[in-house]
């Protein structure tokens, strides 16, 4: 989690979010959406160097999903796909109710990571995805039953204040996950991560999400600080400017880019020691 | 209880796309939309697309606000 572990070689451990909740097809034709086209995804990211895949269920017709039974689908295809990686489930949603937001978490098996947002979040003009901490708990608490380690989303310095609080809570090593974008993110800027970094306990492993043409630098900055990355269509739809990206040229990128930093790229195997993970 | 958005369709073509499974569409943007949107249009989760979408207009008349 620091210069010395860049300089040292540690792993990255690289996600790939694949799906998202938020864009379809409307957006990018071969944003995969369907259990079969998202197996497809996961097994192209999982030969390019991701060990971890975030999943999001979508309906037949691409719209938002949150059944434990839809979850089911598409994660029993990823893993009738892939080989080792670590499947890692989604328990965001926008206005979901509560109770719709714990079903990603009752799969059988279940996911061995999954999501949780730390606190509120605003969505185009008109919506907040609130993320009470009643909830947060609650999902914890779900988590911990099912040995289901979180991953927590830190959209922003509110939510970071939130995870430090809770911290002594969640097993070793915490895993915080800091998006760096528009709206409600935290904006976008390599000494905005710096400064995050520097005030991390050092127990803390993170990860970093840039949005949309923010993924490339942020992500390649948290491998210089000893971080992990996250990179995929779920985040950003463009390998550059103008040209649209598949999920595998972004982790292909992701690993050529750390490999050439060299912070080898972490296999599902070293992940799961790393994060302390119970297997697949 | 919330109704369904009057300007919600779904199509399989429109705004130049086409696709494979008809997916929610806009008649006052003229364009598909988010699968987000989607659940607005819809009312679920307790949305309402007149109070919810920064892009409603009611069916006698209005403009939308961009």
């Amino acid at each position: 989690m620091t210069y010395d572990e860049y300089l040292d070689g540690k792993p990255v451990v690289i996600t790939a979010a694949l799906t998202g909740g938020v864009h379809g097809k409307e957006a990018h034709p071969d944003l995969p959406e369907t259990p079969t086209e998202i197996a497809e995804a996961a097994a192209a990211c999982e030969r390019a160097g991701a060990s971890i895949l975030h999943l999001h269920a979508r309906r037949e017709n691409g719209e938002r999903a949150f059944s434990t039974e839809r979850f089911q689908e598409v994660t029993d295809a990823v893993r009738e796909a892939t080989d080792d990686v670590v499947i890692q489930h989604s328990t965001g949603g926008t206005a979901a109710s509560n109770d719709l937001r714990h079903e990603p978490l009752r799969t059988d098996p279940a996911p061995e990571m999954a999501s949780l947002d730390m606190g509120p979040l605003n969505r185009y003009d008109r919506l907040t995805s609130e993320n009470t901490r009643e909830l947060v708990s609650s999902l914890h608490d779900e988590m911990r039953e099912r040995n289901i380690k979180p991953e927590l989303e830190v959209f922003n310095d509110g939510h970071l204040n939130e995870s430090l609080a809770v911290l002594e809570e969640f097993e070793e090593p915490p895993y915080l996950n800091f998006l760096f974008g528009g709206g409600t993110t935290s904006p976008p800027h390599p000494r905005n991560l710096v400064n995050r970094v520097e005030g991390l306990p050092e127990r803390v492993e993170f990860n970093v999400i840039g949005l949309g043409r923010h993924q490339l630098p942020m992500t390649t900055q948290s491998l210089l600080l000893g971080g992990h990355v996250r990179v995929g269509l779920e985040d950003n739809r463009y390998y550059e400017r103008g040209e649209l990206a598949t999920n595998e040229d972004l982790v292909a990128r992701a690993a050529r880019i750390a490999a050439e930093l060299g912070r080898p790229v972490a296999t599902p195997a070293e992940t799961r020691e790393l994060l302390g993970l119970r297997g697949r | 209880m919330s109704e369904t958005c009057p300007h919600l369709e779904y199509r399989e073509e429109g705004d130049g796309r086409s696709f494979d499974v008809a997916r929610a569409f806009c008649t006052v943007t003229g364009s598909f939309v988010q699968p987000m949107r989607a659940d607005v249009c819809n009312a679920r989760h307790g949305l309402d697309p007149t109070t919810d979408c920064e892009f409603y207009v009611a069916p006698d008349g209005g403009t939308a606000e961009r």
